[in-house]
């Protein structure tokens, strides 16, 4: 049972895709089904609904989670009234959500049910501090499609990744594309002085700017403009660009590379901890990838394991 | 006037608004919407009410701060209990809100008949805040329940169990209707209680007093929070002043330039919006009067933005004023250097003016700052002004009342202090003399 024991280490868990159907439901009902409910209080969630309004819009299936007797959920008043197991309401939110106020409910039988919980990382942070009077341990949180804001080190300590032949149909390219997550997650924790020199994507900077200043605070978001400005300024000299956060970084992996190869360097103020990559090697539009393939090169280029999780439908304890 | 009409006026009565620390966003709501109160009466029993908590504020500390914790529960259920009244049947959400609404106010022992709506929604007795459809409720919903989970596939058995829900849910919805007018004012309570308490605790924060009744308003040692908060950051104090007014009976005030007429005049707005909506005053002592209507005449950044001339929107502005005094109800008008930005000359004719044009008007109690010198019947305060010696940087920014309405001729002296260019100031001196000696 693969990774399930590493989640019950920590106390909130968020559960991100790189892409639509990349298979997270399949993986955070995998992690449900695997959790050992004697001993443990989890309540699941998920954030915002973006992507969500799309699936209403293709008409695809909408997610759904397979909730467990004795654990909490939160969904919106919406989805609470669509569909639920029996369970007993903890609490209303004050906040709207586009879907109602937020529900937080007891599963009191297992059964499936609607995610969508608070919208945005700051309303999803105050759902968790209003549970601590119930008792849970772990937070499980089901990540916004093709965002990654979730999985940020000042919402959930710790995530796991689904990616998959959604994101491409090649496995050279998905393989590259997925690693590059996995180095951003990845990116050490800064331990210098506090850098002299702060910038933000607005800022203008030059070589004169630059000049003398070993590490850069980037507040908020880094993005190509403001990497490419630090690179053209940078010369051949060792340089340290401190984030928030590997969610922080919204750079191109080729401009990423290239800053590298210049002596660069991007370190953040708050680490992740990624316990697990999940690959899901078919596609919406039918094509399927070789998943041991997939696995194997995956794994040898991250240097993490990668299980396909449906294929090998790993036993429960 | 609600409040949330007055939250913005240039008085600056939002900071003691943002400053009041309500624990629910329902609590924040009914204060904006409530009504500015005219009546001494219902002005006097609100500050009793308000007397009591502070009472409890010092003597009790603890006990407030547990209620205001519980009060952090309190949530909007106005539209629920609407639906209740009005026969609909209600769901397990709706249920849960009030469940939640009952526990919280017994909790802290408001509202009439709460244990009886916590019986109908706690049928085994469990005394916690949470709800579902229980089993108990029917030996029928137990069995169907029982059912489809021995066989989840079975669709008769499913839409049974939907029907007994139904019909459980119509149940309680029927025995809790008679108690959707209770709910509904415990509902006001909570949220008036939540007003309360943060009022208390703002007054001994920032130590506020509660003023008596009387026919005019005299006032000791008023101060404005804004200002003083700001003075504060930057390590200097605000000066307490003291001032009167009645109706029937013009002032005007007069003094340097920097002499806080302005603030003034924005603390005595603020204090007859504090007093009409029942806070408690920055004041060391104050009797006050209350008013039908409350007119603030000050420029503002939004002249700009409208496009108006400063001169013409302080016109419009002074124009309601003299139509809403024609009306004879008791109105109080503050008016910030009125034709200031005009040439001194009708300036000072239009200020002389107003005073005659407003001079019978019983109901009306008009305070107004000016530059110009203007005779009147009425009363003249005029700012202590310039301490000697301290290179304009000390004022003594209390008013006094004065015989004469000859405005003061400090504002080349402030120059002087200030050290602004000698020659210039000289040459001015030189002009001032040849025209009044």
């Amino acid at each position: 049972m693969p990774f399930v024991g590493e989640i019950l280490k920590y106390r909130s868990v968020s559960i991100v895709g790189l892409a639509k159907n990349a298979g997270k439901t399949e993986c955070l009902n995998y992690i449900i089904k695997r959790l050992p409910l004697d001993y443990f209080t989890v309540a699941v969630t998920s954030i915002g609904i973006d992507g969500e309004t799309t699936d209403q819009v293709t008409g695809t299936a909408k997610p759904e989670i397979t909730v467990r007797e004795g654990m909490f959920f939160a969904t919106s008043e919406k989805h609470f009234r669509q569909k639920r197991p029996l369970s007993e309401l903890y609490d209303v939110s004050d906040e709207d959500t586009a879907l109602g106020r937020v529900v937080t409910a007891r599963a009191l039988q297992e059964g499936k049910v609607l995610l969508s919980g608070p919208s945005g990382a700051e309303a999803l942070k105050r759902w968790m501090r209003s549970l601590k009077d119930f008792g849970i341990d772990l937070v499980l949180v089901d990540g916004a499609l093709s965002r990654l804001s979730t999985a940020s080190p000042a919402v959930s300590e710790a995530m796991v990744l689904s990616t998959g032949a959604a994101v491409s149909a090649n496995i050279r390219d998905l393989v590259s594309k997925t690693a590059y997550v996995v180095e951003l997650i990845r990116l050490p924790l800064y331990t210098g002085p506090d850098p002299a020199l702060r910038v933000s994507s607005f800022s203008s900077l030059d070589a004169a700017a630059l000049k003398g200043n070993r590490a850069i605070e980037v507040e908020g978001a880094l993005t190509d403009r403001l990497l490419q400005l630090v690179k053209n300024g940078l010369g051949e000299g060792e340089i340290d660009l401190v984030v928030g956060d590997f969610t922080k970084v919204f750079c191109s992996q080729e401009l990423y590379r290239a800053f590298i190869r210049r002596g660069g360097r991007i370190s953040v103020r708050m680490k992740s901890q990624l316990l697990a990559v999940c690959v899901n090697p078919v596609a919406p539009n039918g094509i399927v990838l070789d998943s041991d393939i997939l696995c194997r090169e995956l794994s040898q280029k991250i240097g993490l394991p990668v299980y396909d999780i449906v294929k090998n439908e790993y036993e429960i304890s | 006037m609600k409040f949330r009409e007055i939250v913005d006026s240039p008085c600056g009565i939002r900071y003691l608004f943002d400053e009041l620390e309500l624990q629910s966003g329902y609590a924040r709501k009914v204060l904006l919407d409530r009504e500015m109160m005219t009546d001494a009466g219902r002005i006097d029993a609100a500050y009793a009410s308000l007397r009591r908590y502070y009472d409890l504020v010092v003597t009790d500390r603890r006990r407030v701060e547990d209620m205001r914790f519980r009060l952090q529960g309190l949530r909007d259920i106005s539209g629920t209990l609407a639906a209740l009244a009005d026969g609909a049947m209600l769901d397990e959400i709706e249920f849960f809100e009030i469940k939640h609404l009952a526990m919280l106010a017994e909790s802290l022992q408001l509202g009439a008949d709460m244990d009886k709506v916590i019986d109908i929604l706690d049928p085994d007795g469990l005394k916690i805040g949470t709800f579902y459809l229980y089993d108990s409720y029917s030996v029928e919903l137990r069995r169907l329940r029982d059912a489809v989970e021995n066989d989840p596939e079975d669709a008769q058995l499913q839409e049974d169990l939907a029907n007994e829900e139904d019909r459980l849910k119509k149940m309680l919805s029927d025995k809790l209707r008679p108690y959707a007018p209770t709910l509904r004012q415990t509902l006001q309570a909570l949220a008036e209680l939540d007003i309360s308490l943060a009022q208390a605790v703002q007054m001994h924060a920032e130590g506020l007093v509660i003023p008596s009744t009387g026919a005019g308003a005299v006032i000791t040692g008023m101060f404005h929070p804004g200002v003083r908060a700001a003075l504060k950051a930057s390590g200097r104090e605000f000066q307490r002043v003291d001032f009167s007014f009645e109706r029937g009976v013009p002032a005007t005030v007069i003094g340097a330039n920097m002499g806080g007429k302005t603030v003034a005049l924005k603390t005595l707005c603020m204090l007859q919006y504090l007093y009409q909506f029942g806070f408690a005053l920055p004041v060391t002592s104050a009797v006050m009067t209350p008013f039908d209507d409350i007119r603030f005449c000050i420029g503002d950044e939004q002249d700009e933005k409208t496009g108006l001339s400063s001169f013409a929107a302080e016109m419009q502005r002074i124009d309601r004023a003299i139509a809403a005094a024609e009306t004879g109800k008791r109105v109080l008008l503050l008016v910030d250097e009125p034709a200031r930005t005009t040439n001194p000359v009708e300036g000072t004719a239009l200020v002389s003016a107003l005073l005659e044009r407003l001079s019978d008007k019983a109901g009306l109690a008009l305070v107004m700052t000016t530059h110009y010198t203007v005779e009147h019947a009425g009363q003249c305060w005029r700012v202590q002004g310039l301490l000697p010696g301290t290179k304009g940087r000390k004022m003594d920014y209390r008013l006094v009342r004065t015989a004469s309405h000859e405005v003061p001729h400090e504002a080349l002296n402030i120059a002087r202090e200030l050290g602004i260019d000698a020659r210039w100031i000289e040459l001015a001196d030189t002009i001032m003399k040849k025209l009044y000696e």
